[in-house]
């Protein structure tokens, strides 16, 4: 029988095939569709080393839908290509048990993401291409070199993440960690990612940082988490300083953007923070459970995020808080779909941020961290500054009105999707646990 | 319309408005009174289904329960007389801002704000409670930075983000109270299952002492009062603060009564703070809605000592005292406000002798001064003397000194009727025509009735409020 991550492969090949068409796009939503179904069914890969997770489930038809959504507002025949190829690795990713089969499927993730961004059509965006590319090479030699010293101490490729204590495999893992924190931009492994995703094409800014973040996040912690949870007095301290100084840098260079695409990339930044206190809570019971809300929260509100800026760019040439004065008065259903998105950014109740958040620092509180998690909310609190700021341009500020420059229905379609979908894991918890 | 439909119905109702009515359509004003009057009367009919003791189970939904989380609606007779007062002053708001310009937008934020408070006292789930108690920011964000005065942004966002900052604590107390209770229900809670009572009072303390607010904690206040429309003021200071002393209440003093006992001189000593700091601030301000807002802060005070007696007859005073602030306030707000609004100016000194020219708003005006400085025969009286007397019954004679803190508050009333109301005719007022919308002026009317009306009888008041705390009934009752 078909797995997804093979139906979205063969999709994927096939669908060079209808470039040009009008048939791409019914062709690629209808994949997605069978994906979506084959979740449903809990297929699995047909390869060894990739399983089926259960508990990831919920996220793999998020998955699905979002990049459905995606799938809509792109009006681009190769980046619609590439987004069924981004799917299919992160399928397969979401799928790896053993340290090989993970590898294998993050380097696939990481090389289209590459990809992706290379299209290239102005200065800015071959700067922000040639970063990645750059920053991407260096984690992926890093990651190589963490595996050898693992290996060399003794490790199995074939077999799921495991330590017996050796120093060299020790080293190996906490070095893989370091070259795998480069993709989830945890500070100081972050630079790259602000030019990154502020000057790529908004819609592959949102795939880079919301949806291939939120799997390789949830994948990361799915293969270390139960040696993280074995060295407790070395993980605890050394993840957690990383966590409050994503957060409160982050935070704080945000306060002084005024490009929304770099505010973006900023809270970027600040949600790996939120994320990697999951993992510095491995111990309780709940870090699982949060880490697969914040990922789903994530993917919805970035995503949501991201095409809405798409939109309003090509709409009406939006690129700073200036250009997006008085938004309210000329597009009113374009101004209160971004503002959701920012609201459940920021983490304001019956949004999916908020529960997510909740649960994740709840976490934290159950492994005794306390501490921690009272920075955190500080700089959840901190962060309301320049999503309200945005927020304020938008509704308070006068602005003039913008002449409509094309009209895209497909999209708002899709920002709908992605609406429904952070208010329904905003209210209704009990889908994910 | 079930309790829960009173919650979600708003929120999605105010959307559906919102997307399909703009500028000045009038459909979500009646909508919202429609819904307000609803809202009353199934708020007063809650007092014939309360038990005599405990709560009224209104149906739990939602459920997680890996998580401890659902939507769990039980009301008792305190948040059933928070939910009166709550909807009888979104119909009299209402009622006050008929002449609203954007009025299509501005209702549909109102009906929004009343399912939000609607679920803050109605939930019993500390998660889920926190979920409202959060959501009451949005429609206030953008009511006073959209309706607001000339520095409405400024307010509105420093507003947003001081509360939003102080209910981070909050929401680190609750997650210390699952972790070491194992519950989000605030009604299965008790002192004696927790392993650190006195972070958790802390958190807690600091985190709804700024919703109040309490001194240091009140400096969002005076911005966001003056900078918000006069309706949206008397919606700051008559639902959004009570919503801090009822979560002072019932999750301060009722959830950990033993630590609370422990520093009950710390609410106290905050309580005489704010009380006196915010009377002299008053004193002070030619600023006629500063003086107000300061006057506001000055009488959350009061409640705040009355909480910290932490007995019957103080909590008792504490919840009349915070009602009567609701009735006392609300009328100054709007009519400074108006006299705003027609003037062009805020200063005292541009006013003056506006009985002679609007006699029957300068006669509401004085009563509800005269409430507020605490004349026999208004809530005020009631409110004041009732809160003196429980305090000194719990902490000595001493707290007398709270009358001169009344003195200061006569001081501050008189003058600004002096230079407001009487006094020498100003040129400006000369010029102005205070002419006002009649449902605007209704709102007015049935504050003052309610200001004389429990002035004189309080006792139909306290036969609702004293069962309220009747598990202190040991300790003696209030009046």
């Amino acid at each position: 029988m078909i797995d997804q991550f093979s139906l979205l492969f063969a999709a994927a090949l096939l669908s060079l095939v209808f470039h040009r068409s009008w048939f791409l796009k019914p062709f690629t939503l209808m994949a997605f569709g069978g994906a979506f179904y084959l979740s449903m069914q809990g297929s699995s890969v047909g390869l060894a080393g990739f399983v089926f997770n259960e508990s990831f489930k919920v996220f793999e038809l998020v998955l699905e839908v979002v990049l459905f959504a995606y799938i809509l507002h792109d009006d681009e025949d190769i980046s619609i290509t590439q987004t069924l190829f981004l799917g299919a690795s992160s399928l397969l990713l979401l799928q790896a048990q053993t340290l090989l089969s993970f590898i294998i499927a993050f380097e696939s993730l990481s090389l289209i993401s590459v990809v992706m961004v290379s299209f290239i059509k102005t200065k800015a965006q071959a700067e922000g291409a040639v970063k990645m590319f750059i920053a991407g090479s260096l984690a992926t030699g890093i990651l190589f070199l963490g595996l050898v010293s693992y290996v060399m101490g003794g490790g199995v490729l074939l077999a799921p993440l495991s330590s017996d204590g050796s120093f060299f495999m020790n080293v190996g893992v906490f070095v893989m960690l370091a070259a795998l924190f480069y993709k989830l931009t945890i500070v100081p492994f972050h630079s790259w990612a602000i030019d990154t995703y502020a000057l790529v094409r908004h819609n592959h800014a949102g795939l880079l940082s919301g949806v291939a973040k939120s799997v390789a996040a949830l994948a990361i912690f799915h293969i270390f988490s139960p040696f993280l949870a074995q060295h407790l007095s070395l993980s605890v301290p050394l993840l957690a300083t990383l966590a409050v100084v994503s957060m409160t840098l982050g935070n704080t260079l945000a306060l002084f953007s005024k490009n929304i695409a770099k505010i973006l990339a900023y809270s970027s930044i600040v949600h790996a923070g939120y994320i990697l206190v999951a993992f510095v809570a491995v111990k309780s019971s709940m870090a699982d459970e949060g880490i697969l809300y914040m990922a789903i929260a994530y993917i919805f509100m970035q995503s949501g995020a991201f095409l809405s800026l798409d939109i309003l760019q090509k709409n009406y040439a939006i690129k700073t808080l200036e250009d997006i004065q008085g938004l309210s008065k000329y597009s009113p259903a374009l101004a209160f779909l971004f503002t959701l998105q920012l609201f459940s950014l920021a983490g304001i109740p019956l949004l999916a941020g908020f529960l997510a958040k909740a649960v994740v620092f709840y976490a934290g509180v159950d492994a005794g961290l306390w501490w921690l998690v009272l920075i955190a909310l500080l700089n959840s609190a901190l962060s309301v500054a320049y999503y309200a700021w945005i927020i304020k341009s938008i509704y308070f500020d006068e602005g003039k009105a913008q002449e409509k420059l094309v009209s895209t229905p497909l999209a708002m379609v899709a920002q709908l999707i992605l609406a429904v979908g952070t208010v329904w894991f905003g209210v209704y918890a009990g889908s994910v646990f | 319309m079930s309790a829960v439909e009173f919650v979600f119905v708003p929120l999605v109702l105010a959307l559906v408005l919102a997307l399909f009515f703009r500028g000045d359509s009038s459909v979500s004003k009646y909508t919202s009174l429609v819904l307000f009057g609803f809202m009353l009367s199934f708020s007063v009919g809650l007092f014939e289904q309360l038990p005599s003791e405990g709560y009224l189970d209104l149906g739990t939904y939602l459920s997680v329960s890996a998580f401890g989380f659902e939507l769990s609606l039980q009301v008792d007779m305190l948040s059933s007389i928070m939910l009166v007062l709550t909807s009888l002053l979104l119909i009299l708001v209402a009622l006050s801002s008929w002449s609203m310009k954007n009025q299509a937008l501005y209702y549909a934020l109102l009906i929004f704000f009343s399912g939000a408070i609607f679920g803050v006292f109605m939930s019993t789930n500390f998660l889920w409670f926190f979920i409202f108690w959060e959501l009451t920011l949005v429609p206030m964000y953008f009511l006073v930075g959209v309706w607001g005065a000339e520095k409405r942004i400024y307010a509105a966002v420093k507003f947003f983000l001081y509360t939003h900052v102080a209910s981070m604590f909050i929401l680190l107390a609750f997650f210390l109270i699952y972790k070491e209770a194992g519950t989000f229900d605030m009604t299965l809670v008790k002192e004696s299952m927790l392993l650190s009572p006195v972070l958790i009072w802390w958190l807690l303390f600091v985190g709804f002492a700024v919703k109040m607010p309490i001194f240091p904690f009140h400096t969002w206040l005076p911005d966001a009062h003056v900078q918000a429309p006069a309706p949206i003021s008397v919606l700051l200071a008559g639902v959004l603060l009570k919503m801090g002393a009822y979560a002072m209440i019932r999750m301060v003093i009722l959830l950990l009564p033993e630590t609370s006992h422990q520093f009950a001189w710390v609410i106290l000593s905050a309580g005489l703070v704010s009380f006196f700091y915010a009377a002299f601030m008053a004193l002070q301000e030619t600023h006629l809605k500063k003086m107000v807002a300061y006057s506001s802060i000055s009488h959350m005070g009061l409640v705040v000592i009355a909480i910290s007696t932490m007995s019957y007859a103080g909590l008792s005073a504490a919840l009349f005292e915070m009602i009567g602030h609701a009735f006392v306030i609300a009328p100054l707000f709007l009519i400074a406000g108006f006299f705003h609004h027609k003037t062009g100016s805020w200063q005292m000194g541009d006013m003056g002798g506006i009985m002679q020219r609007a006699p029957y708003l300068s006669a509401i005006f004085v009563l509800a001064g005269l409430g507020a400085l605490g004349l026999p025969g208004t809530m005020g009286f009631v409110g004041e003397l009732s809160v003196l007397l429980s305090a000194m019954k719990a902490h000595g004679m001493w707290v007398v000194v709270v009358a001169l803190g009344s003195m200061l508050g006569a001081g501050y009333i008189i003058w600004t009727l002096r230079r407001v109301i009487y006094g020498e005719m100003s040129e400006v007022v000369a010029k102005t025509s205070f002419k006002m919308n009649i449902f605007e002026f209704f709102s007015l009317v049935v504050f003052a009735l309610f200001i004389i009306l429990f002035g004189i009888f309080p006792s139909i008041l306290f036969e609702y409020i004293n069962p309220a705390f009747a598990q202190f009934s040991s300790l003696g009752g209030a009046l």
